[in-house]
């Protein structure tokens, strides 16, 4: 996925025939060829021109405002975007497909979040790290019999818990502290990490789910209603593990960040500033454009698995009984 | 996706500097009528269509060499100039 994130305050993109052009006053910061682009990203206060805007719409390249914390505002999309043929057949999903595919999510966001623990505790074996691992293939099991979906929310709930307080343990610096996960506001600078990089990471499957034209509306686990794109909620948990919180672990562990000079703290609540988000989008970006090899042996961009997950998540509705819906595990 | 050489001559000015132009959307300029592009096969077919509507066939020439990973590792540069061309990725700002 090649986007443009525009982290900078107070820029302006214009265009210059075949290239975006991102300059503050007199210094010109980027220059990005728009046709190999697959999505812009705004944090905070920058401006498009008219002429941009148009050359996306006409690309199909989404541009996404969100706040600097990384949440979506909203986005500037082509308007033959309106999610009809395929809306039908989600709205057509039965209650029976959703919950199997609801169960395979929180089933895999499960068994991935052990996986992360699991090679942490290969590396640094603790009694208290081995008790969480152990629970949380119990909850799998019971996920996979459970037969509603509060019921899967509940289990899925219970293991974020108990995942979440093995996680501070994996954390092998004195400075950066995790006792356990607030969001809305996030209480300190880990949770800041954490929050941020889920934020990204949906917006980039939001963008996903609407370039492949299905209705981010409608989804099988969380609750859609009109101001949550539920499905791109759906999809993020199978990746919160291994891509963000392995990548979060790997940030403060290699003391990447620093917790005196990377953070903002306001209305009660502590955010990555702009120096710091600079820094996190860098290595984050580094590391989702690293290849992996795939299970054809093929090699390919860590992007390219959310691509992956939105196609078969789009298969799976097409055709709900040959084609069931299978989330990326870790191995 | 491949690493395409495309080299170019046109006579008249104001068509060359538009195919300059649309060519910088899509690689590296790597010097004159000479450009780099990794691209896919999809880009590579949109890429010729835009190209299609600015030439005049009777008068311009255009060739597209496309490289084998294996000529690609292979590829030297001498002197000045840009180094061989990689597929850009995400940029921040």
């Amino acid at each position: 996925m090649r986007a443009l994130y525009v982290s900078e305050q107070g820029c302006y993109l214009s265009l210059n025939d075949q290239l975006v052009r991102v300059k503050r006053q007199e210094t010109l910061y980027a220059e990005v060829q728009l046709p190999l682009l697959q999505m812009i990203l705004i944090f905070g206060k920058s401006q498009v021109t008219t002429q941009v805007i148009r050359a996306c719409l006409w690309r199909n390249i989404p541009i996404v405002y969100l706040s600097r914390m990384g949440y979506c505002y909203g986005r500037i999309l082509p308007i033959e975007r309106g999610y009809r043929q395929l809306a039908r057949y989600q709205d057509d999903l039965t209650l029976s497909d959703r919950l199997q595919v609801a169960r395979e999510i929180v089933c895999t966001k499960l068994r991935n979040s052990r996986t992360v623990l699991m090679r942490q505790h290969r590396r640094q074996p603790s009694s208290s790290l081995d008790l969480v691992i152990q629970s949380l293939a119990v909850l799998v099991e019971k996920v996979r019999q459970a037969d509603n979906i509060p019921r899967i929310m509940g289990l899925e709930g219970a293991g974020a818990a108990q995942y979440f307080s093995a996680f501070g343990d994996c954390l092998s610096s004195d400075e950066f502290i995790f006792g356990d996960r607030s969001r809305r506001p996030p209480g300190n600078p880990v949770n800041a990490l954490l929050s941020f990089g889920y934020q990204v990471l949906w917006n980039h499957l939001l963008a996903l789910i609407e370039v492949h034209g299905l209705d981010p509306y409608v989804a099988c686990l969380h609750e859609g209603h009109r101001s949550h794109a539920a499905l791109a909620s759906d999809l993020l948990e199978e990746f919160r593990a291994p891509f963000i919180d392995a990548f979060v672990m790997y940030l403060i562990n290699r003391k990447m960040m620093d917790v005196r000079d990377d953070f903002v703290y306001h209305n009660g609540g502590c955010y990555l500033n702009d120096v710091g988000r600079v820094k996190y989008l860098k290595a984050f970006v580094k590391r989702m454009e690293e290849t992996i090899t795939d299970e054809f042996g093929e090699s390919q961009p860590k992007w390219d698995l959310l691509n992956q997950q939105v196609k078969a998540f789009k298969q799976f509705v097409y055709d709900p009984v040959k084609q069931p819906y299978v989330a990326y595990q870790i191995r | 996706m491949l690493l395409y050489v495309i080299v170019y001559d046109l006579p008249d000015n104001k068509r060359r500097q538009k195919i300059h132009d649309l060519l910088e959307g899509y690689g590296q300029w790597v010097q004159y009528s000479t450009f780099e592009c990794w691209l896919s096969s999809d880009k590579y077919a949109e890429l010729q269509k835009r190209l299609r509507c600015q030439l005049n066939l009777d008068e311009d020439s255009i060739r597209f060499y496309p490289l084998s990973r294996h000529t690609v590792a292979q590829v030297e540069t001498w002197g000045i100039g840009p180094p061989l061309w990689k597929m850009p990725g995400s940029t921040i700002v």
